[in-house]
């Protein structure tokens, strides 16, 4: 999904740590209360292996115990009894003791070593189990979040839409759902994971022996600080790498996108230049980067192992004094590196931290969305409607404090009626269809159909009565039969067919090899703009809605093809209420009921006669758009499609 | 941070070079040039793994010679300490000696530290370096390469996959080249030696103690392929979520037109639960995957420390060899630690820079593309100033060998006259104006510019001469200015500006938020269609070219802006050769040669007036739309009477509709 050419190794990646407001992160890690079970476990084993993780020493110890004390005896006891006597008692033991231990050695190294090997037998499986039921509820947690945000997304009403665009609320379903996922599946797991060891560790550091303990505890916190540079300066140089990829492959990208403009204008050695630049500039960082690590790398080693040799030099001190056994100083060299361990990963903590809390803040500015139009709590049915629908006095502003866009408007449509709008961009035209399926409420007065306020009856109601014909059409991945039942997946092929062949797509669809059943979309067959276009109308046909709302401009299509468009569209409006966006000469003709819009405002209502006749508005807009348009279309046919 | 490390690792998609040997060569010259990084890299990784094989010597030793001397000790470190020993005096030995010589071991053993530390650093580094500058180098070969691909290449390969395929190899060998490979050679290099050294210790203790070690290689290897397997399945699992978000967020306003909410949040439960269940299956196994590589670690530690202590405890050498030394088992545990880490790194490395081998062998590939049209050893430059005299000789065409486009197609162009090509799609109307700036070569036939072949002289300055709006506008991810420039590099701001005055551009470009200055998203994005096509109209009238190809295709501009663009298409033909692919009436009116193109061939030529008398295929196809009109036309006329801006659109009599 990314196009990252670094892997950091160490750190995070992508976009930078941003602010992490943790009120976010905190909701979203509440979503794993909704698997308690499952929580429990994971964080049981947990613990488990981390406690079996630090009984490993113990035992190390044991062994090495068993090992060096068995020797000890072994040697002390073969030596001739004048000198064992003292040699025992000079290793701090006596000769019984002594027997003790050479008859038990085997027994308990064998013992240690069976112990060890179950314990990491047990400590895998719990870690296991650990790992896969954190990445289990992770992915639970983050199917629930990306159903979440998709059902929220499609409930949202078109204003939101309007301020959001597709790219970036696809980017909060994958990309900043993922960052939480992985806070969740390993930021807290080694947040916890790292708290246990570390305060463990130190505990039975210090009980065992605090003198040595005292020896490694100075740097620590120099280690800690080390770490926390380490990832405050790698951080960025991989954010500022990506961003030079990302320049680098869009200097690429366009230059094959935009190749035959490159080649038109002979433009190759400039774009050559700009890439090699580009080039250079990725390069420049990415020694950069290693030049900083491969400092930075050694220094953190470096304090890792100080700690250790200086561990070995006193910790020896006391073996030789015989103050401490090799097995104490095993064990504790180990104990070391559980602390160091924890804060190794300090540093991929924060930074997961800071994206998942980012994220985890974009993700619930979805949620959390107020959904401007919603049900009233005691909405009614909509029962089956005539189809009369009525404007009273409406003003409509896409912001609160904005300018109204629509001002006063009011008409009234009899079932059956079309009704033209006619406008320059921005005279409202689309607005007012938008208000009559509900897509926007209006800000003052009242819509009416059938005498029902918008606003008292149920969305669903409403808009399965009214057909709708966009213009720019979007097809859905699936086969040709399942858009035509869009609106009605339970419509029987006879319906389907029925609106395919009024909406004149039935001929075309007929020549492909699986007819209805074509697959369309994203993995499927691409319909010409024309094609699309007929599907969309029997879409809208097949819900024979008393309510019909479409936009008659036809995008880039033949000339056989949007006569056909057009015939379709008429059979469309046919004895139903209908709102036609106008472009054409036809529709504006025949319209029962002309709407003259500009700026927000009726300008002119009636037929095309009278308005001819009595608005000069109309007149010029006539002249200028239909007419004009007319001429425009009155191109040569230059395909024959089918 | 392995875990995650490795995660990342076995998410990514893998493949496998077909001809591995001569990729490998070819890799090989390239890195040829900075062999004296490379083999630094090597020589200091080679360092780096000495110091971390050594140091368990010196722990060996301190064991040996200071914690736990015994007869049985291996102690060559302290020579005086080794002789008391012998004589059994370590009594004698005073302790601020001991301590001494162990301070001096641990003084080593940091030193071996540093040393490894940074070496390791600093072999990183050589190969990283040598790394970017071949990815430097190859990165610029394939965009010199992609430059001089001929517009056929493009028309095969789809740019979105030929640009994911780039960014993914190149991002594979970078990956490979700044970290996987010398990881790989440093964990073998480490192993070897190891073993290595445990072979020389004692043999048998060392076959024992390594026993594990193949049990490690193929538990990773088996976790990693089932884990990459697992993962490609949850790679199409997740396209299928993003397309249907893509889908259901682009077509919300539909979604909710039709009442499809409850449907489409439910058929993405599903898709959603796919890609969840698929990722949980990839994780039982990389979840699997350190569990039992540390269990195994811990098996091994206990295998060592068994068999050694058990030989040491019974004083019996290991199968006739010697008896092994306290510190000999110390050494050997060290050993063991070491495998762990490698093992695992190269397992799943391993397949990452067979993958990186495989980008490679597909950017060698792309770079050995043939090149289709390549000036002539002896091109000369086209004369700076041209008349703009075009033409096609008998020009025979097409994209492959058996399917001709064009059939013989010859035509004469005087400078400053306009060419409308007309007819149906797939009648080679594009193929004509491609050839024209020789996008494409003839296969038979020649295309001539005031009188020269233009396969006799080099491209650039071919095309310096001509002009082209395309259809499909394409802009850079630049602000207004700079793509207008694109035009002509050199032109000034105030040349820049006039052009967009010229063809009546300037009037949205200063409503834009920033004016010129305003950064245009990819493709343009943030600008209606038209608006696009202005710049690029204005990007061409800033060139002043003598000859002008233009695609003329409707696309869906609102009446107003469709006006503006017509206008300055008229602003822009005045004085040039001028070939258009004719969608409007107008157009067609005003040319001073109509070409009617079916099947690759022309079969009707002269101005619209002599085609329409002709009564041939031309006027079949003007009254086909003449007739569609009609109905509406007619009402017009009889209803309106008047046209107040005289602007007759097509006349209603059956005939030539006249000026």
């Amino acid at each position: 999904m990314q196009a990252s050419a670094a892997r950091p190794q160490f750190g995070g990646r992508g976009r930078g740590a941003r602010p992490a407001s943790n009120g976010g992160l905190g909701r979203a890690i509440g979503y794993l209360g909704r698997d308690r079970r499952l929580t429990l476990i994971t964080y049981g084993a947990l613990i488990v292996a981390s406690l079996a993780q630090l009984a490993v020493p113990q035992l190390i110890q044991n062994m090495i115990n068993a090992i060096t004390q068995g020797t000890t005896a072994n040697s002390i006891l073969g030596l001739p009894p004048l000198v064992r006597d003292v040699a025992a008692q000079a290793a701090g033991y006596n000769i019984a003791e002594l027997e003790n231990i050479q008859v038990n050695a085997e027994s308990w190294l064998i013992g240690a070593t069976v112990a060890i090997v179950l314990l990491a037998v047990a400590r895998g499986i719990f870690s296991f189990v650990q790992a896969f039921l954190s990445e289990q509820i992770s992915q639970s947690v983050a199917f629930n979040f990306r159903n979440e945000i998709f059902a929220k997304i499609q409930r949202l009403s078109f204003s939101y839409h309007d301020r959001n665009q597709t790219g970036q609320l696809m980017i909060r379903a994958t990309d900043d759902v993922e960052r939480v996922r992985l806070f969740i599946a390993q930021g807290l797991v080694l947040t916890a994971q790292a708290f246990i060891l570390l305060i463990a560790t130190l505990v039975i550091l210090f009980l065992t022996n605090w003198q040595l303990t005292l020896v490694v505890l100075p740097i620590l916190p120099i280690a800690m600080i080390v770490f926390m540079i380490f990832g405050a300066v790698s951080q960025p140089l991989f954010v500022e790498i990506q961003q030079r990829l990302a320049a680098l492959n869009t200097v690429l990208q366009e230059n094959m996108a935009g190749v035959k403009v490159v080649r038109a204008f002979t433009r190759e050695k400039a774009q050559q230049t700009k890439f090699y630049g580009a080039v250079d500039d990725v390069v420049a960082q990415q020694l950069r980067v290693a030049r900083t690590f491969s400092f930075l790398f050694p220094v953190i080693f470096l304090i890792a192992q100080a700690g250790q040799a200086a561990l070995l030099y006193f910790a020896g001190r006391g073996i030789i004094t015989g103050d401490l056994t090799a097995g104490e100083y095993q064990s504790f060299s180990l104990y070391v590196t559980y602390i160091f361990f924890p804060l190794g990963q300090l540093g991929f903590i924060i930074s997961l931290l800071a994206q998942a809390g980012a994220s985890a803040t974009r993700i619930f500015e979805i949620l959390d969305a107020k959904n401007d139009v919603t049900d009233k709590p005691d909405a009614i049915e909509l029962p089956p409607i005539q189809g009369h629908v009525t404007f009273n006095d409406v003003t409509f502003r896409y912001f609160s404090s904005g300018d109204p866009v629509l001002k006063n408007i009011s008409f009234e449509a009899v079932p059956g009626q079309t009704i033209a709008l006619l406008g320059g961009t921005g005279s409202g035209k689309t607005t007012i269809i938008n208000l009559i399926p509900r897509f926007y409420d209006a800000s003052e007065g009242a819509i009416l159909i059938d005498g029902h306020d918008l606003r008292d009856v149920t969305l669903d109601s409403l808009r399965s009565q009214i057909g709708i014909v966009l213009q720019e059409t979007n097809l859905f991945s699936g086969t040709i039969r399942d858009n035509i039942a869009f609106g009605r997946p339970d419509a029987t092929d006879e319906d389907v067919i029925a609106a395919a062949q009024a909406a004149a797509a039935h001929d075309f669809i007929v020549t492909f090899p699986d007819g209805y059943n074509t697959l369309v979309g994203e993995r499927g067959a691409t319909l010409s703009g024309g094609q699309k276009q007929r599907v969309a109308i029997a879409r809208a046909l097949l819900l024979n809605p008393r309510i019909l709302i479409l936009d008659d401009s036809t995008s880039s299509v033949d000339l056989q093809t949007e006569s056909r468009i057009q015939k379709a569209l008429d059979n469309l409006m046919r004895g139903r209420t209908s709102f036609v966006i106008a472009q054409r000469i036809t529709t504006v003709l025949n319209a029962d009921l002309i709407l003259v819009l500009d700026k927000g405002e009726v300008v002119a209502t009636g037929k095309h006669d009278d308005l001819m006749e009595h608005s000069p508005i109309y007149a010029e807009i006539y002249n200028s758009q239909l007419v004009g348009d007319a001429e425009m279309t009155d191109a040569v046919p230059t395909g024959q499609e089918v | 941070m392995m875990l995650d490390g490795n995660r990342r690792l076995l998410e990514g998609e893998t493949s496998r070079a077909r001809d591995l040997g001569s990729t490998l060569r070819r890799f090989g010259t390239y890195f040829g040039q900075y062999w004296g990084w490379l083999a630094s890299a090597l020589l200091l990784i080679g360092v780096a793994t000495w110091s971390q094989v050594i140091s368990p010597d010196y722990i060996q030793q301190a064991t040996d010679c200071y914690f736990y001397p015994s007869p049985m000790s291996n102690c060559w470190y302290d020579p005086a300490v080794a002789t008391a020993i012998r004589e059994g005096a370590l009594d004698q030995v005073p302790l601020e000696t001991k301590l001494a010589g162990l301070g001096g071991i641990v003084a080593i053993l940091a030193g071996l530290y540093v040393l490894g530390a940074i070496v390791t650093g600093m072999a990183f580094y050589a190969m990283g370096r040598s790394g970017q500058l071949v990815l430097r180098k190859l990165r610029m070969e394939l965009f010199d390469k992609m430059q001089r691909l001929s517009l056929n290449f493009y028309s095969e390969n789809e740019v979105g996959n030929l640009m994911s395929r780039l960014t993914s190899d190149t991002d594979t060998i970078q990956q490979v080249f700044s970290f996987a490979l010398l990881s790989v050679i440093s964990g073998t290099m480490l192993i070897v030696w190891v073993m290595i050294r445990m072979l020389e210790t004692n043999i048998p203790y060392a076959l024992v103690s390594l026993a594990v070690v193949p049990v490690m290689f193929i538990a990773t290897l088996y976790f990693s392929n089932q884990a990459r397997k697992a993962f490609r399945k949850s790679r199409q699992e997740m396209g299928s979520v993003n397309a249907d978000l893509q889908e259901s967020i682009a077509g919300v306003r539909e979604v909710q037109a039709f009442n499809r909410e409850e449907e489409n949040i439910a058929q993405f439960e599903r898709t959603n639960a796919a890609n969840r269940d698929a990722n949980v299956r990839a994780a039982a196994f990389t979840s699997a995957l350190n569990p039992v590589l540390e269990a195994l670690g811990y098996v091994a530690l206990g295998v060592v420390v068994v068999v050694g202590g058990l030989s040491l405890l019974r004083n019996e050498p290991l199968l006739g060899t010697s008896v092994i030394s306290l510190g000999t088992v110390f050494a050997f545990l060290q050993y063991v630690q070491r495998f762990n880490q490698p093992v695992s790194q190269i397992a799943v490395l391993w397949t990452n820079i067979q993958s990186a081998i495989a980008g490679g062998e597909r950017i060698f590939g792309l770079l050995d593309e043939r090149i289709d049209i390549l000036d002539k050893p002896n091109a000369r430059q086209m004369p700076t100033q041209i008349t703009g005299a075009v033409e096609f000789q008998d020009v025979k065409a097409g994209y492959k060998a058996d399917q001709p486009v064009l059939k013989g197609i010859s035509f004469a162009a005087k400078p400053g006259q306009t060419i409308a090509i007309v007819g149906p799609t797939g009648a080679g109307k594009t193929t004509i104006i491609n050839l024209i700036p020789r996008f494409y070569d003839v296969s038979g036939g020649s295309v001539l510019i005031d009188g020269i072949d233009v396969r006799d002289v080099t491209q650039e300055s071919l095309r310096q001469h001509i002009g082209i709006v395309l259809q499909d506008t394409f802009l850079f991810s630049d602000t207004v200015m700079e793509n207008i420039r694109f035009g002509r590099l050199g032109a000034t701001d105030e040349e820049v500006i006039a052009a967009a005055k010229l063809v009546a551009a300037d009037t949205f470009i200063e409503r834009l938020p920033e004016g010129y200055q305003t950064v245009l998203g990819e493709r343009g994005s943030g600008l209606s269609q038209g608006q696009r096509q202005l710049i690029a109209i204005a990007r061409v009238a800033l060139m002043k070219p003598s000859v002008l190809i233009l695609d003329e295709a409707t696309s869906s501009v609102d009446t107003r802006t469709e006006r503006i663009i017509q206008k300055a298409f008229e602003q822009l033909l005045q004085g040039r050769t001028s070939f258009v692919i004719a969608h409007r009436l107008s157009t067609i009116r005003n040319a001073d040669l109509v070409l009617m193109l079916r099947d690759g061939e022309i079969v009707e030529r002269g101005t619209h007036h002599e085609l329409l008398e002709l009564r041939g295929q031309y006027y079949d196809l003007y009254m086909s739309q003449f007739r569609k009109e009609e109905e509406p036309e007619h009402s017009v006329s009889n209803e309106s009477g008047a046209q107040p801006n005289g602007q007759v659109p097509v006349s209603a009599a059956p005939q030539p509709a006249g000026d």
